[in-house]
């Protein structure tokens, strides 16, 4: 933690020299001087992008104490539903409240000298000069790009005035990182287009654009002090300079950071937030059982992923995890370490348990709070790891014939599904998929009978026939839509919105490319990140016409109606 | 207990260390001649309120648990509703108002509340086709206070259905604790306390946003539509915020009825229907007070969310899955366990209303000065029907409702209902809905 601290200081120290050279611009004007710019997006910050934020700039000791908006997954992914979200006025107080708390640590007085850079003249009175150098260098992190003159003499005003009375210039430099901390400059990413000088009459992202959407896609951070000058100095605009950049992003430990974003944004685990169970049918069952779980599924997967580089497809039959405490109880297995400690532990050849199916992340959110749920584990199946979302059930399904299902399995019950015509659409592609899990209860515990009766986890999809949940596993890890999947929400998540019909012969082209790297997910980032598709502009519909003669730069001419949201 | 207690110790809202609410009535000395008012010239304002719970109430062709058989004044009060018995004559009951789809999908659980709050049947499920109407409302009254509005979940769900834009929710409180400090923390002031004074810091607080508004403009210059949205609602959302600093440097008006609560214990999280009631009637007190000490005009309830995961401890069903699973007893008509879960949920509301009708206030109560409008996503939950949803009005909207009726109706739009609880709230509507369920014509029969 220490290490990343200096770290950070380091890289704002060079920021600092690289920034103060860059001349404010006016309002109006932000992607480059004297350039028109068009604003092609407007996508509200995650949770975790915040978080990574205010730890990389202003260090990871930086308490954040609030309740952040809730997201909302579209096309499988926060990363989309929040590109459509707005920040509302009970949010608004909670950002405001978390911004007054992170200005008055970071300029406590443990803090300011590292952060600041300068020093007043009067540590009692205002100091415009140590202001303006500290908005322009900290409003540059923040917003990702340099601050228009305005937008830094509009700080530097209320930080004189707080200064004067307040009687303390760092009082008043609070107010002005304040003010910057809820700017929607920082709470949004506003991406901008300008016109592409390779391409006359059409449009490219500009320099800054560029390095937040592969910073975000890479790191789920804003960018550092190296990508912001490789987007001042147009190098983002090169293919060899994109690719160095992918090359030094890919291989930076940050990358974990970044990992773990995407797969707690695919894998869904904020519904881990607020997870509750009965507490007389699992007492193991406790937030430390739900944080540890967590924190089991993330490691495993940077473990897997990014340290050993492994084969993306092995996630769905790696006998080999993380536990702790809490989690060997759950999972039933010796555990000789301290409470506070983790161990490597791999589940024996014979057993049932293996891939991230199996794990009680998976298990114990999709379930009821009394019992499993084959049903929601094999939608998700479906949805998360093969791109085939289910559609929404018919209103009016009779289930008069429903049997009491206080005896048996849940097997029986979900047979009528099977035989209903209005039903079995949907659950013949969810529940023999779900049932495989069955031998996991509610929370992921093991078990092999309900009610006193076996449980069968035999299944049967389209002639293939498989046993269990390594059996499931397996056919997941053969499957080619699993990892073609993978790259499409990889690219999604990147860009912020689902893919269109334009989109799907780089997508092919981007499975493919994954195939030959080996299924390696540092390499399909680097492959994403470096293609024209991924900077692609899609000009959004316009309450009044665009200027006409404008074309759309990339691989199609796609407007926004052809995007799906 | 401590059998030694005054105003005193009540004003505290402790007794023996156990934590209460009683109303006590304000002093007929605060008050003006009519009682309207307070003596200062304070008017009592209206405060309006949504209160939504998840998967309906039961009415069959054989088994009906909640829809009185007889209409008007003289109503009966079903088994279902027996919750809401202690405030009859303050509530008016609904039934037989349904979601007029214009061919747009049942989207379960989504579409009956979806109707009823934004007047129109959704495309997509996730969003409403525009702005739900308490926004609306607390446009019109929810002035003059800290907070515009506030939302509370108590099934510890992160669940809101009230929407400026159809697609940005509140963000609601999920415990009595996190609504206590919301409340009564950091940026309170007690209207009764003798000693106030403004905070300059808070003109401090409002430079940092002026700040930002100032570069309004560039930012919002050539924007597309739903970018333009988006903005919109983030200075929507900056411009309350100032509001609401703004009215932390006025002193705030006396509030007789204002009792700050003791602060709550931190609560067991679960969303068992005990846990979500004791959740519920905490919440109830605390947004009482809310209201009673002018921090907000405006609330929104959701106490369980459409696909109810509720379920009775130990149960290892959901009430949900119920409603599904659950065979029709023959002799009943009607799914027995659910319910018996519905009529468990509504014992919610009327712990929530009768919490509210506690407060004694002017020359009533709270309940007396408010409208309520409770609501559910469906009517019978089992087959999804956007039929005869459930609909309530509670509250005597300071003498606007002729209240303790049963209005009956063959199938109307649902936003007739939701009009009529706008036009009692005082909110300047006159029209409401879009396509088959646009109306102009809210229920007379219940407005004075």
């Amino acid at each position: 933690m220490r290490k990343r601290w200096l770290r950070t200081a380091v890289i704002l120290a060079s920021a600092a020299t690289m920034l103060s050279a860059a001349p404010g611009v006016p309002a109006g004007k932000r992607a480059t001087a004297n350039t028109p710019h068009t604003t092609v997006a407007i996508r509200r910050i995650t949770e975790s992008q915040y978080r990574h934020a205010i730890a990389d700039i202003f260090g990871p000791d930086i308490r954040l104490n609030a309740r952040f908006e809730p997201g909302k997954r579209e096309g499988g992914l926060l990363a989309i539903g929040n590109s459509n979200l707005s920040l509302t006025s009970g949010g608004f107080e909670q950002y405001f409240a978390m911004a007054r708390s992170i200005a008055d640590q970071a300029l406590d007085a443990k803090h300011r000298d590292a952060l600041v850079g300068c020093r007043p003249a009067d540590p009692k009175a205002a100091d415009a000069a140590c202001t303006t150098q500290f908005v322009q260098k900290y409003g540059a992190l923040l917003f990702r790009r340099p601050l228009a003159r305005s937008d830094v003499a509009a700080r530097v005003a209320i930080a004189g005035k707080g200064a004067v009375q307040k009687g303390d210039f760092y009082e008043g430099l609070k107010l002005a990182l304040d003010s910057l901390l809820m700017a929607p400059e920082f709470l949004f990413r506003i991406e901008q287009a300008e016109p592409d000088p390779d391409h006359p009459g059409q449009l490219r992202l500009d320099g800054y654009s560029k390095a937040s959407r592969l910073s975000y896609l890479i790191l789920d951070s804003e960018p550092d002090e190296e990508l912001l000058r490789a987007a001042a100095s147009g190098e983002l605009h090169t293919q060899a300079g994109l690719e160095r950049q992918l090359a030094r992003m890919t291989e930076s430990p940050r990358v974990e950071a970044g990992v773990k974003a995407f797969f707690s944004d695919l894998l869904q685990l904020d519904q881990l937030d607020g997870l509750t169970k009965d507490a007389s049918t699992y007492p193991k069952f406790s937030q430390a059982m739900v944080d540890s779980a967590r924190e089991e599924t993330l490691r495993t997967l940077v473990d897997d992923l990014v340290t050993r580089d492994g084969d993306y497809r092995d996630i769905f039959t790696n006998r080999t995890t993380y536990i702790n405490r809490p989690l060997a109880a759950v999972y039933n297995v010796p555990f000789l370490g301290g409470s506070d400690s983790w161990t490597r532990y791999t589940f024996p050849g014979d057993s049932d348990r293996a891939g991230v199916l199996t794990e009680v992340t998976f298990l114990s959110m999709f379930a009821h709070p009394g019992r499993s749920s084959p049903t929601r584990r094999g939608v998700k199946v479906n949805e998360i790891f093969l791109c085939r979302p289910t559609p929404d059930p018919p209103p009016n399904v009779d289930f008069s014939k429903v049997q009491a299902t206080e005896n048996g399995t849940v097997r029986t019950r979900l047979l009528d599904h099977m035989t209903n015509p209005g039903c079995a659409g949907c659950h013949r592609l969810s529940d023999p998929v779900g049932l495989t899990l069955e031998r996991f209860d509610g929370i992921g515990q093991s078990r092999t009978a309900e009610n006193g009766v076996p449980i069968d986890v035999s299944a049967d999809l389209g002639g293939r026939k498989f046993n269990g949940a390594s059996g499931l596993g397996q056919l997941l890890h053969d499957d080619p839509r699993a990892p073609a999947c993978l790259a499409q929400q990889v690219y999604a998540y990147g860009i912020g919105r689902e893919p269109m019909q334009a989109d799907e012969g780089f997508l092919a082209a981007v499975a493919k490319g994954f195939a030959d790297d080996g299924y390696r997910i540092k390499a399909l980032y680097r492959r994403i990140g470096s293609s024209p598709e991924f900077f692609r502009v899609v000009i959004p519909e316009k309450s009044k016409p665009t200027a006409p003669g404008q074309k759309v730069a990339g691989a199609g001419s796609h407007r926004s109606a052809g995007v799906s949201r | 207990m401590n059998p030694r207690f005054d105003r005193r110790s009540l004003m505290r809202g402790l007794i023996g260390g156990a934590a209460v609410c009683v109303g006590i009535p304000a002093l007929d000395i605060f008050l003006d001649n009519h009682g309207k008012a307070y003596a200062n010239g304070v008017k009592l304002p209206t405060r309006f309120g949504t209160y939504f719970w998840g998967l309906g109430l039961t009415n069959t062709a054989e088994g009906n648990l909640w829809v009185p058989t007889k209409t008007g004044p003289d109503f009966d009060i079903m088994p279902q509703l027996a919750p809401l018995a202690p405030v009859k004559s303050k509530i008016s009951v609904f039934s037989g108002f349904r979601v007029i789809g214009d061919g747009r999908p049942n989207l379960v659980h989504w579409s009956g509340h979806a109707s009823i709050l934004a007047g129109a049947a959704p495309q997509n499920a996730n969003n409403f086709e525009g702005p739900s109407f308490d926004t609306v409302v607390a446009d019109a009254i929810g002035t003059g206070t800290r907070f515009k509005a506030l939302d509370i979940s108590p099934s510890g769900k992160t669940t809101s259905y009230s929407t400026r834009t159809g697609n940005s929710f509140a963000t609601p409180e999920t415990t009595p604790l996190a609504l206590y400090m919301r409340l009564f923390g950091e940026g309170f002031q007690d209207p009764n306390s003798p000693n106030w004074k403004p905070d300059p810091d808070i003109i401090l607080r409002q430079s940092v946003l002026s700040a930002i508004t100032e570069q309004r403009k560039a930012l919002m210059a050539d924007v597309g539509r739903a970018d333009q949205i988006k903005l919109d609602q983030y200075f929507t959302s900056l411009r309350e915020t100032e509001n609401s600093l703004a009215i932390q440097l006025q002193k705030p008006e006396k509030r007789e009825a204002c009792m700050i609560p003791p602060k709550p214990y931190a609560g067991k999280p679960g969303i068992s229907i005990d846990l979500v009631n004791a959740n519920n009637r905490q919440m109830a007190r605390l947004m009482a007070m809310a209201l009673a000490c002018n921090q907000t005009k405006v609330f929104n309830v959701v106490h369980t969310s459409g696909p109810s995961e509720t379920y009775i401890a130990g149960d290892d069903k959901t009430y949900h899955q119920r409603t599904h699973d659950e065979p029709t007893d023959a002799k009943l008509g009607y799914q027995p366990m659910s319910s018996k879960l519905a009529g468990m949920v509504m014992v919610g509301l009327g712990d929530f209303l009768t919490e509210l009708d506690a407060v004694k206030e002017g020359d009533g109560t709270l309940l007396d000065h408010s409208v309520v409008m409770a609501f559910s996503d469906t009517g019978y939950a089992k087959i999804h029907s956007l039929e005869n949803i459930p609909m309530i009005i509670a509250g005597g909207a300071s003498g606007r409702h002729k209240a303790g009726q049963h209005v009956a109706s063959k199938g109307e739009a649902v936003t007739r209902v939701s009009l009529t609880a706008q036009q009692l709230a005082g909110a300047p509507v006159g029209e409401f809905g879009s396509g088959a369920m646009k109306t102009s014509n809210p229920i007379s029969e219940v407005m004075a």
